[in-house]
């Protein structure tokens, strides 16, 4: 029965132990630098006039709410524009590290390069995009520091007829180690596609 | 917290110092010694037979030479058996009054014997129980394979594979948080949840594996719906001699290789003392598809364990250690971060990516490490054998994917998981026909993020106590052996995690049920006998079921918790959900037959689960990376259908065919549909060759297997990605209103891969040498497993022609 008595002794030393609970203390919040919220496309005509600005926004990251919108992308006929693209954070503050992550994408051009297409008639660039297996032409205005182009900054000159509803795609592809001349919108991994809906030209 | 968790631990410690002092100053007046050799027919030594004092529940292998040797027993009457592969099992009373030494011969049996289990005082599987066992035959020749890819030699028991390093086994068609695995008579925790995660075991720590394939054995808990995996090392050595075994394998795909080693021995002056180191190292480079490299598939291991204990018929305390640390790549064509991605990624074969071989490994890869510390004892007083059990298992886990920048050396996903769990029982042995089990379990787990991945957490941290009565009574009257038994568990989480916007929440949960099986084997007569069981039991949710929130490594879906709100993603109370604690009901049922040349078991199983929990399509979201179909934790009620089937028949001494055949149908009753990821039916016809003493050599065999995997038939509908994108381009959500399961492809279709291994082994001197040869998917074949997370992405693995060698002493 001794032994008993010491298993139960065992046990009860080894229960105590059990119900001390080291208190936790909450779990600290991430910094979430990859998730693009915001993404603002700014048309500003070459030669001087306002700028047609379009934003998406993403109100909830992975959840099960779809992007926003904010309307039509609304281009004058034969005007050449530069297009600037902004991918913002919403889940830092403005001007705190990370917010900008374009401006990371453009620290890391050798491992990016962003994709267009579209449905509408451009005088320049022609065709209709280089995403997908039949690349075209872009005019991008930027490259990285291997001469390959980027495309946050490109140029794009509207046709002499309007035109509505058309789509115009943005889509960007980390590709890192392979990036090249002939890397295509096939290869890599996508950081952000979005397609506008609706664009005209009056 | 630093200050209560030092006193926590010192208490533990003090608990098994009172223990182990308990145990030390017991009595000890029984010195007799029983010394024997075991011999086959032709007078010499049979190494590796298993004897066993019946009263005792004592067991010893015997060396190279057959020798055993059993001390410090008390005098009296025991009866002893003896085992072994191929010959008539041995059993006799006898009286011990002095020490004696034995010589028993054993004559060669015609049939095969079915491998017996040393039942120690950890692992106990009872009569009653539908249970399956690798042979250490068979074991022996899967020997250098993860524990996943191991048990699938069992009929019944398959795995969710990622890659060719990533086997999560699956009884019966449920896996994950539905079975539980005992890594040396401790419930093995990790991150169980994920589909790519599985268990961090070294087999090499094992003598043997058994599959127990009821539902709730209720004495580990009563969250195993599916079954139990069983993983035992041997018994610690008693006897001085010094004892060990070194295995090296070769193999072609991956150019791997696999060291192991294990010593052991006991303690001089220190009677009842052994001990035992054991380590296992791996290496591995890309494996390699019949037609092309699969880049980033290496994968890396170092494990090693340490036991130490003292074990006498009365009392036993041991103390176990053991790490895990693997590595291991995933296929790099395999990281899609959109569904355009994934799309891209199915058309392309040869996979993005693919390069020439090599051995690093880079992101996306897994880190894991888990280390267990047990300690245990036992002591017998009468009929009485009480066991008490601690445990402390540290699981970190560290997932690394293609990110930006300098991100991508900081893992995406990361946990530390810390579990003690408590173990009592005590067990009651009433008369030889009646004994009786009751114990607790107490379980204390702590999960917390590893911080800086800079990711939302996939599943919050959390801290949970859990808490499990159980009674079991094993009854055996006339040719019925039948066992019953009954649980009470009860759970507490609490929880703090970040939702969508980053931002903090908390809850308590609390579930508590009771869990009831009977279960009983009737001996129809020498030669056969029936096992049926029924079980009904529960299991508390896991923390990822209720509050995911992300995607996975190589999906592109995003899955939400059960208690995430359908519309606003934010976390809700369980109250508001309609959730009920998953229940199964599981009927197992086995026909056992050895007779004359015919050695076979036959089951046949139901596992009906209530309220069964799983991913279910329920629409389409958009965020700036595009469209992704979206899964939330759902519940229905699954069924799983099935039949195992193994037999062996013997043409004569040299020769014998192998048959297995497992089926399976799993149906979501509710909504009338086929549940994703269920392994097809499965049928394997081995012709083996032995020959017991060709010259000076021992147990030469040669086997020629070929297996055939259906296409799962019963799979559900098929949504190609491109369908997903247009429809919601036109403004559809394929999903909001048809939320049948789909898949994103087909199932592939079904495979033969034909394998062939050979053998021999060498005596020398006091020790012997094993040599193995084998071939895997002989033809190398191209072909895709249906349960092969990668299918999507690339064939599965082509020819490995691999070269074992053992040394044992």
């Amino acid at each position: 029965m001794k032994i008993i008595k010491i298993l139960i002794l065992t046990f009860f030393i080894g229960s105590l132990s059990f119900l001390i609970s080291c208190k936790n203390e909450d779990p600290t919040p991430e910094n979430i630098p990859e998730l693009i919220t915001k993404v603002i496309l700014k048309f500003t005509p070459t030669g001087g006039g306002t700028a047609v600005t379009v934003t998406a926004t993403d109100p909830d990251g992975e959840g099960s709410q779809d992007l926003q919108i904010d309307g039509p992308i609304n281009l004058s006929k034969g005007t050449t524009y530069t297009l600037t693209i902004e991918l913002l954070n919403g889940l830092y503050n403005p001007g705190a590290d990370g917010y900008d992550v374009g401006k990371e994408v453009l620290a890391e051009g050798d491992e990016h390069q962003l994709f267009f297409s579209w449905t509408s008639t451009f005088s320049s660039p022609t065709g209709s995009g280089n995403i997908g297996s039949a690349p075209g032409v872009v005019n991008y205005q930027d490259e990285d520091i291997n001469g390959l182009p980027i495309g946050l900054t490109t140029s794009w000159t509207t046709g002499a007829d309007a035109e509505s509803g058309k789509t115009f795609r943005v889509l960007l592809k980390h590709q890192p180690d392979i990036k090249s001349n002939t890397t295509t919108s096939l290869d890599g991994e996508s950081d952000l596609d979005i397609s506008f809906s609706s664009l005209n030209v009056n | 917290m630093q200050l209560c968790c030092k006193l926590k631990k010192s208490l533990f410690f003090l608990s098994f110092f009172t223990l182990a002092l308990g145990v030390a100053s017991g009595q000890g007046n029984c010195t007799l010694n029983l010394n024997g050799q075991v011999l086959d027919e032709f007078g010499k030594g049979l190494p590796g037979a298993t004897i066993f004092i019946k009263e005792m529940e004592i067991g010893r292998v015997s060396d190279v030479n057959g020798k055993f040797l059993f001390e410090n027993l008390c005098a009296g009457k025991y009866t002893l058996e003896i085992k072994f592969l191929g010959y008539e099992s041995y059993e006799n009373k006898f009286k011990l009054d002095k020490s004696e030494e034995l010589f028993i011969p054993l004559t060669p049996a015609e049939e095969v014997l079915n491998e017996i289990i040393i039942s120690d005082h950890a692992v106990n599987v009872g009569k009653a129980n539908n249970f399956s066992t690798l042979t250490s035959q068979e074991f022996e020749e899967r020997k250098g394979k993860s524990l996943g890819e191991a048990l699938q030699g069992i009929t019944g028991v398959n795995s969710i594979q990622t890659g060719p390093a990533i086997f999560k086994p699956v009884i019966h068609g449920v896996h994950s948080q539905r079975i539980l695995i005992l890594n040396n008579g401790i419930r093995q925790e990790g991150q169980q949840w994920g589909a790519e995660h599985a268990p961090e075991i070294d087999p090499f720590i094992a003598t043997n594996l058994v599959v127990i394939k009821d539902a709730g054995a209720l004495k580990y808990g009563t969250d195993a719906l599916g079954g139990v995996i069983i993983v035992t090392p041997s018994e610690l050595p008693t006897n001085q001699k010094l004892g060990g075994q070194f295995h090296l394998i070769g193999n072609s795909n991956g150019r791997g290789g696999i060291v192991s080693g294990l010593l052991e021995g006991g303690v001089k002056n220190l009677n009842g003392w052994g001990w035992r180191l054991q380590g296992t190292g791996k290496k591995f480079g890309d494996s390699h598809a019949a037609d092309y490299n699969l880049s980033n598939t290496g994968y890396e291991e170092l494990n090693f364990s340490t036991a130490l204990g003292y074990h006498k018929e009365r009392k036993g305390i041991e103390v176990f250690y053991s790490h895990f640390n693997t590595t291991i790549g995933i296929l790099r064509g395999s990281a899609t971060s959109s569904t355009e991605d994934l799309a891209n990624a199915i058309e392309r074969e040869p996979p993005q990516y693919t390069e020439d071989f090599t051995y690093s490994i880079e992101s996306p890869r897994q880190e894991v490490k888990h280390d267990l510390i047990k300690l245990n004892g036992h002591v017998r007083s009468g009929k009485n054998l009480f066991n008490l059990q601690y445990g402390l298992q540290i699981n970190n886990r560290k997932e690394f994917d293609v990110r930006r920048g300098a991100l991508e050396e900081i893992p995406a996903l990361g946990y530390i998981l810390y579990t003690q769990t408590l173990d009592a029982d005590w067990q009651i042995t009433k008369s030889d026909k009646h004994s009786r089990n009751l114990g607790v379990n107490g379980m204390w787990q702590d999960n917390n993020k590893i911080d800086g991945t800079q990711t939302l957490p996939f599943i919050p941290n959390f801290t949970n106590y859990s808490a499990g009565l159980f009674w079991i009574e094993k009854i055996s009257v006339n040719k019925w052996d039948w066992d019953l038994g009954a649980r009470y568990d009860f759970k507490l989480y609490n929880v703090a995690g970040y939702d969508y916007r980053n931002q903090l929440y908390k809850s308590q949960l609390s579930f508590h049920n009771i869990s009831g099986t009977i279960g009983s084997t009737y001996k129809i007569n020498q030669n056969s006998s029936i096992t049926s069981n029924i079980g009904s039991t529960w299991r508390p949710p896991n923390v990822a079921e209720l509050y995911s929130l992300g995607t996975h490594q190589s999906a592109a879906a995003i899955e939400y918790g059960l208690l995430l709100d359908e519309s606003t993603n934010q976390v809700l109370d369980i109250d508001a959900v309609n959730f009920k604690t998953e229940q199964a009901l599981k009927w197992v049922n086995t026909y056992r037959l050895q007779k004359g040349k015919w050695n076979g078991e036959l089951s046949g199983y139901i596992n009906y689960i209530f309220n069964y929990t799983y991913l279910k399509p329920r629409g389409v979201t958009e965020s700036t990376r595009g469209v992704f179909p979206y899964f939330r934790y759902t519940q229905t009620d699954a069924s799983f259908l099935g039949t195992d089937l193994s037999l062996h028949y013997s043409l004569n001494r040299s020769f014998s065919i192998n048959t297995k055949i497992s089926l399976l149908k799993a149906t979501d009753e509710t909504n009338n549909d086929y549940l994703i990821f269920i392994p097809s039916n499965r049928y394997e016809l081995a012709v083996r060759y032995e020959k017991n003493q060709p010259g000076n050599w021992l147990n030469l065999y040669a086997e020629a297997r070929v297996k055939y995997v259906a296409e799962q038939y019963r799979a559900p509908r098929v949504v190609p990605i491109q369908d997903i994108i247009d429809a919601k381009e036109q403004g559809i959500d394929l999903f909001i209103d048809d939320n049948r399961n789909f898949d994103f492809v087909a199932a592939p279709s079904g495979y033969f891969l034909g394998s062939f291994s050979t053998g021999i082994t060498k005596p020398v001197k006091n020790s012997r040498v094993d040599f193995r040869f084998s071939v895997e998917n002989l033809f190398n074949a191209s072909y895709r497993e249906y349960t092969n997370r990668m299918r999507y992405y690339s064939d599965d693995l082509g020819r490995n022609i691999a070269l074992a060698l053992k040394y044992s002493f």
